[in-house]
């Protein structure tokens, strides 16, 4: 079977107008950069609309991927997420979820431990692993969610100021455990 | 507390800093704190830097979140929004109107798109803009890219529904006016319900201050080569990027 094309190759084929590199790179991350959506919004039709949107800025702005900066998943994944952020915003986050559960997966350790398989991730793995447990919790539902301080804070049941105060130690603790 | 309020300045003592880029990539600061953040990064490399490398950090994250499907008919969706075709407005001859009596509402900022920390290669003069409706509120996101193409991206509002289109039995035509030009000149009749048009030759030269405008139109465009009806959304374009 002949090896596929990277990423990289791949969005670099995107800067030169190439739609069908475009599609391939959508048949190939569509069901992974959907499903950080749908973790932040929770809704297919307003993560559909995200979706659609990032790739139109990847269409867009491919040439600003810079493959000595970061790997092209990463490029690809982080548009998507800002794009859900900004519509979550947009929702308005006030509006807390009703859904009693939500953010379970991300704090069983069942799904944290497998960021200790991966050498990639073995290092954040580690470094989050060290953090007071409620300051982990509070880092990954806003991270991976896209939860807000006063929806950490319910979810959390737990009063805002310490909710935020965890977050700002942890992104703290968290950036020299990394550096 | 929040670390910013709109208006005041961003934090400048180094802790707080960071904690601001942590934030800004964590997804926490609201709206407008992130909007700050964005625009702050256009000039201040150090903070730019400093989300660049939580976005590093704290990318693996996104394997926590459990892979889903789209729906089946997203890639046609994506596959018609790259390639729209919006109508020229037929050009016929017509009385000149005054046009320096329109206002132009809000001075507007840079508005750096989602993930600016993904900064256009150095010596690419990007501009971007943002039209604004009635009481200011954000509508469509304007951007020239280096190849002096014009890219449209409606905004969603705050109920989370995108600007009006045209009314029954008008069009939305979409103007340039560049900065010291007594007149705008059509780019066009937008195609309806569309979020996202694209246009890569345009009839005047992009140029920071241009102003672009949307008004509303009979069927098929302005009758002449001037708008007739209310301008609908209008904004500013300024550079998005340093110049090198």
């Amino acid at each position: 079977m002949q090896a596929e094309t990277s990423l990289s190759d791949l969005l670099a084929q995107v800067v030169a107008g190439d739609r069908d590199a475009l599609r391939a790179i959508y048949v190939r991350q569509s069901t992974r950069l959907f499903g950080v959506a749908m973790a932040i919004l929770r809704d297919r039709t307003a993560a559909a609309d995200v979706l659609q949107e990032a790739f139109l800025r990847i269409w867009q702005r491919a040439g600003q991927f810079d493959a000595q900066r970061g790997d092209a998943s990463a490029w690809l994944a982080a548009i998507v997420r800002y794009a859900a952020l900004d519509a979550a915003r947009a929702r308005g986050r006030e509006v807390l979820s009703d859904n009693p559960t939500l953010g379970d997966g991300v704090l069983e350790a069942e799904a944290f431990n497998t960021l200790a398989r991966n050498d990639e991730t073995k290092r954040l793995h580690g470094c989050l692993d060290h953090l007071p447990p409620p300051h982990r919790a509070g880092i990954l539902l806003a991270f991976v969610h896209g939860l807000s301080h006063p929806e950490v804070a319910a979810r959390l049941d737990q009063p805002l100021g310490t909710v935020k105060s965890w977050i700002r130690r942890g992104l703290l603790s968290l950036r020299e455990c990394l550096s | 507390m929040s670390l910013y309020r709109g208006g005041s300045a961003l934090p400048t003592d180094p802790e707080s800093r960071i904690i601001l880029a942590g934030e800004y990539v964590l997804g926490t600061l609201d709206a407008a704190t992130a909007r700050a953040v964005q625009d702050a990064m256009i000039g201040d490399a150090a903070l730019t830097a400093l989300v660049q490398e939580f976005e590093r950090r704290l990318a693996p994250l996104v394997a926590m979140s459990a892979p889903e499907a789209p729906p089946v008919e997203l890639w046609s969706r994506i596959e018609a929004a790259i390639s729209p075709k919006p109508r020229v407005a037929p050009a016929r001859p017509a009385r000149l109107r005054l046009w320096q009596g329109w206002a132009v509402g809000a001075s507007l900022a840079a508005v750096a798109f989602a993930g600016l920390a993904l900064l256009p290669p150095r010596g690419v003069p990007m501009m971007t803009g943002v039209m604004l409706a009635d009481a200011n509120q954000l509508a469509w996101q304007a951007a020239i890219d280096r190849q002096g193409a014009l890219h449209l991206a409606a905004l969603a509002s705050p109920e989370g529904a995108p600007p009006d289109t045209a009314p029954r039995g008008h069009d939305l035509q979409l103007w340039a006016q560049p900065p010291g030009a007594k007149a705008p000149v059509s780019l066009g009749v937008l195609p309806r319900g569309q979020a996202v048009v694209n246009i890569s030759a345009l009839p005047v030269t992009p140029q920071p201050g241009m102003v672009i405008m949307i008004s509303l139109e009979p069927p098929g465009g302005a009758p002449g080569n001037l708008p007739t009806g209310k301008v609908m959304f209008i904004g500013r374009l300024t550079q998005a990027g340093p110049p090198t």
